[in-house]
């Protein structure tokens, strides 16, 4: 089995779900350096990304959400990352694309009144379901400051019983989830899901905050749900590898 | 140095904006952008020309044009070259889609994506539901 139908037969067919090496760590460089660069604008001061990390924890929510809201600017941070991956977004989705055009750079702060990620599924959002989530950090994961995925199984067992109930996202699917285990990462590893596998973050203890990027993705041969224009932009992987 | 923001029909491509709402967008998107807007264009419902756009351009010649969205372009070829042979240099900035740029090829390519957008199909969630949308996944 090739490398491409191998990893469509994981994320597709099997656990939804899987680890992998970025595969040209030169391209992700730049996201990270991109991030860097942004934060320092914002703290008039050129730091390394364990200092900015540092200097994040006691900062008030509203500056973070500020500082996301102006990382949304960096309109290549998208492109870096599905570059960077390219042999794994050509397998899911080939190489006519329809891509996030705002990248999420994602800052988590440790502690336990600190805003985590409610678990959900991608489609949610309304994001078709023919669409991949590429989530990676900006350094190595080993504090519990991840995310937890649930595998497909599971995810769907959760998604039919809710069905049954008349509900999506409600407080038994809360309450169920919010102690699972994130996964540990290292930099240079990166998740990638499908649409309907549950995952979530928990509360974690750090003297650092957790920075994370994410990109959505879809083949522009598929259709698309509510996201359209406003969240997605063509794009074609050029030179791809025999 | 004039500076316009146009609202259109409430039907704008996949989008449903009403135009107090289409305000709202250009309103944020030019304060985030430091953009003061100084006419605001109100085009007619139904029409998909922007031709008051072009006519006003006569009078006022706009440095800048803001619209909600890419897909309040004129998707007809002969009423879309109509707005690039009219507003060459004029800078367009769509607000939804965050994107900025003049000229005939900024233009065009803006255009073609709107079509290569238009092409692809859209789901509507209310036909599927939760379970319907996963089998969906499964069967295409």
């Amino acid at each position: 089995m090739s490398y491409q139908e191998n990893i469509a037969r994981i994320i597709n067919h099997g656990p939804g779900y899987a680890v992998l090496p970025i595969q040209d760590m030169k391209i992700f460089e730049r996201l990270r350096a991109a991030f860097i660069d942004s934060i320092s604008e914002d703290l008039n001061q050129k730091e390394d990304l364990n200092k900015i990390r540092e200097s994040m924890i006691g900062m008030p929510k509203s500056e973070i959400n500020k500082i996301m809201l102006n990382l949304m600017t960096q309109h290549q941070a998208s492109e870096i990352l599905v570059k960077s991956c390219k042999n794994l977004v050509t397998a899911l989705s080939g190489s006519e694309l329809f891509i996030q055009r705002r990248a999420n750079f994602i800052i988590n702060i440790p502690g336990s009144d600190q805003r985590r990620q409610w678990p959900h599924y991608e489609l949610m959002s309304g994001v078709s379901p023919f669409t991949y989530v590429i989530w990676a950090p900006l350094h190595d994961l080993d504090d519990g400051g991840g995310i937890y995925y649930l595998d497909a199984s599971e995810s769907l067992a959760i998604m039919k019983a809710e069905d049954q109930k008349g509900l999506v996202n409600g407080p038994e699917m809360f309450d169920m989830l919010h102690n699972r285990v994130a996964l540990n990462l290292k930099y240079g590893e990166a998740v990638v899901f499908n649409p309907f596998i549950l995952h979530g973050n928990s509360n974690f203890e750090s003297k650092f905050a957790r920075i994370a990027c994410s990109v959505r993705f879809q083949s522009a041969l598929k259709p698309l749900m509510q996201k359209h224009t406003d969240y997605f932009r063509h794009y074609v992987i050029e030179n791809l590898e025999k | 140095m004039t500076t316009a923001s146009v609202t259109t029909d409430i039907d704008i491509g996949p989008f449903k904006i009403p135009s107090n709402a289409q305000n709202m967008i250009m309103n944020f998107y030019a304060g985030r952008n430091s953009i003061p807007i100084e006419i605001v264009i109100p085009e007619p419902l139904l029409s998909n020309k922007l031709a008051t756009t072009i006519w006003l351009h006569k009078e006022f010649n706009f440095t800048k044009v803001l619209l909600s969205s890419v897909h309040q372009l004129p998707m007809i070829d002969v009423d879309f070259d109509a707005l690039v042979k009219a507003m060459p240099n004029v800078e367009f900035h769509f607000a939804i889609e965050g994107m900025k740029g003049s000229g005939k090829d900024f233009l065009n390519s803006v255009s073609q994506e709107v079509k290569m957008f238009n092409r692809c199909k859209q789901i509507n969630a209310n036909d599927f539901g939760w379970l319907g949308l996963h089998k969906l996944n499964r069967d295409l």
